[in-house]
């Protein structure tokens, strides 16, 4: 390609190298080198103040993009781990002709990174895979395999022994949820903070990604040559999330900040209410309870496992 | 330059912005990645008619 002058791209505003992305707060280009290391730079100060010494992570990786990214940036950053150590769990939920290139990719990343993986089966802890569980309901499943995947991990966590259960949420998830749950008015789940919360009743989930954006993190995986081009999850489709999706890439394509300041805003929403465990004082929050069929944490009679498993013909 | 959909369009001959590109086609440049001769690229930076620009979506729903 020719360059015209005074057109000749610019280069890395650290070392001049070809830039792979522009960014911005502060405006920066930066090269592939450099990108890399600002990406582990802000996840590592994030996590600065999720961990402690001690803590053993269990991780949640699925092998998709995200989780991809968390498990590289994790052993990249705690490397050399010190005393924070960290295993992979891995949840197949039974998805015919999605789950097994994703659980493939999962155990190649696990075993050249060198870390423990636990994997858990919808059909060992439920006694139904996913496809069948959803028979005539695809509908639902969004909400079905959340809620399975979520008991799923943390069983996977107790397995491990772990302090802590990373996940791989980044900061577009992380805005996404915070809209959702204002145009739901859900004040309690914007409030709720399950990093901190009730200690003693289940072990705290971290997101370390959600400094870095999903795209920053697609570019992240290219320059590291990790890029997991899989399929999609045949299920994938949330009509109020990807609405949200997409108003706010606009607004953040006309407003620069916007992910950041929704993230900002709900942080001091959090702050107003007390911090950590001010959920009891929201309307329909409650106290932490333990379902009476279950014995897990819940927050009413039933938790949400058992309300979901009954709902189905299983 | 080949598009998320995988429709394919030729460049302009002159340099063009691929932001302008990507106005053009409507893709918010905060959901995509621009890749030119194989190599990830800011999206402000610039093509003309022999470069092949690829645009990869990075949200995959759900």
């Amino acid at each position: 390609m020719v360059q015209q002058p005074g057109e000749q791209d610019e280069g890395c505003s650290i070392c001049t190298k070809p830039a792979v992305a522009r960014l911005t707060s502060p405006d920066r280009l930066l090269c592939a080198d450099h990108f890399r290391m600002d990406c582990e730079e802000r996840v590592k100060s994030a996590i600065m103040t999720m961990i402690t010494p001690g803590d053993r992570i269990a991780v949640g990786l699925s092998g998709g993009k995200d989780s991809t990214a968390l498990l590289l940036i994790l052993t990249e950053i705690l490397d050399p781990p010190g005393d924070v150590s960290l295993t992979a769990i891995t949840i197949d939920e039974g998805i015919d002709g999605y789950r097994e290139e994703t659980r493939a990719a999962a155990t190649n990343l696990t075993r050249q990174l060198g870390i423990d993986q636990i994997e858990i089966s919808f059909s060992e802890l439920y006694g139904h895979d996913l496809d069948a569980m959803l028979a005539g309901r695809e509908n639902e499943a969004c909400t079905v395999c959340g809620v399975l995947r979520r008991r799923a991990l943390l069983e996977g966590a107790r397995r491990a022994g772990a302090t802590k259960i990373a996940t791989g949420h980044n900061l577009d998830d992380e805005s996404q949820s915070v809209l959702m749950n204002v145009l739901r008015g859900d004040l309690p789940r914007l409030v709720m903070d399950t990093a901190s919360g009730y200690p003693d009743c289940f072990i705290p989930r971290i997101k370390p990604l959600s400094p870095l954006s999903e795209k920053e993190i697609v570019i992240y995986l290219m320059v590291r040559g990790a890029f997991p081009d899989l399929p999609e999850c045949p299920y994938a489709h949330t009509a109020l999330r990807g609405e949200v999706r997409e108003m706010i890439a606009e607004l953040e394509l006309h407003h620069p900040g916007t992910k950041m300041n929704l993230i900002a805003a709900r942080d001091g929403v959090r702050e107003l209410f007390g911090g950590d465990c001010a959920t009891d004082a929201l309307p329909g929050s409650g106290s932490v309870t333990w379902c009476r069929r279950c014995g897990e944490v819940c927050s009413g009679d039933i938790c949400s496992v058992c309300r979901v498993l009954s709902g189905l013909d299983t | 330059m080949i598009l998320p959909d995988r429709s394919s369009h030729t460049l302009p001959p002159d340099p063009v912005q691929i932001t302008e590109l990507l106005r053009m086609y409507g893709c918010n440049p905060t959901t995509v990645i621009v890749i030119r001769n194989g190599t990830v690229v800011p999206e402000d930076v610039m093509a003309e008619g022999d470069d092949l620009i690829r645009i990869v979506a990075v949200s995959h729903g759900g």
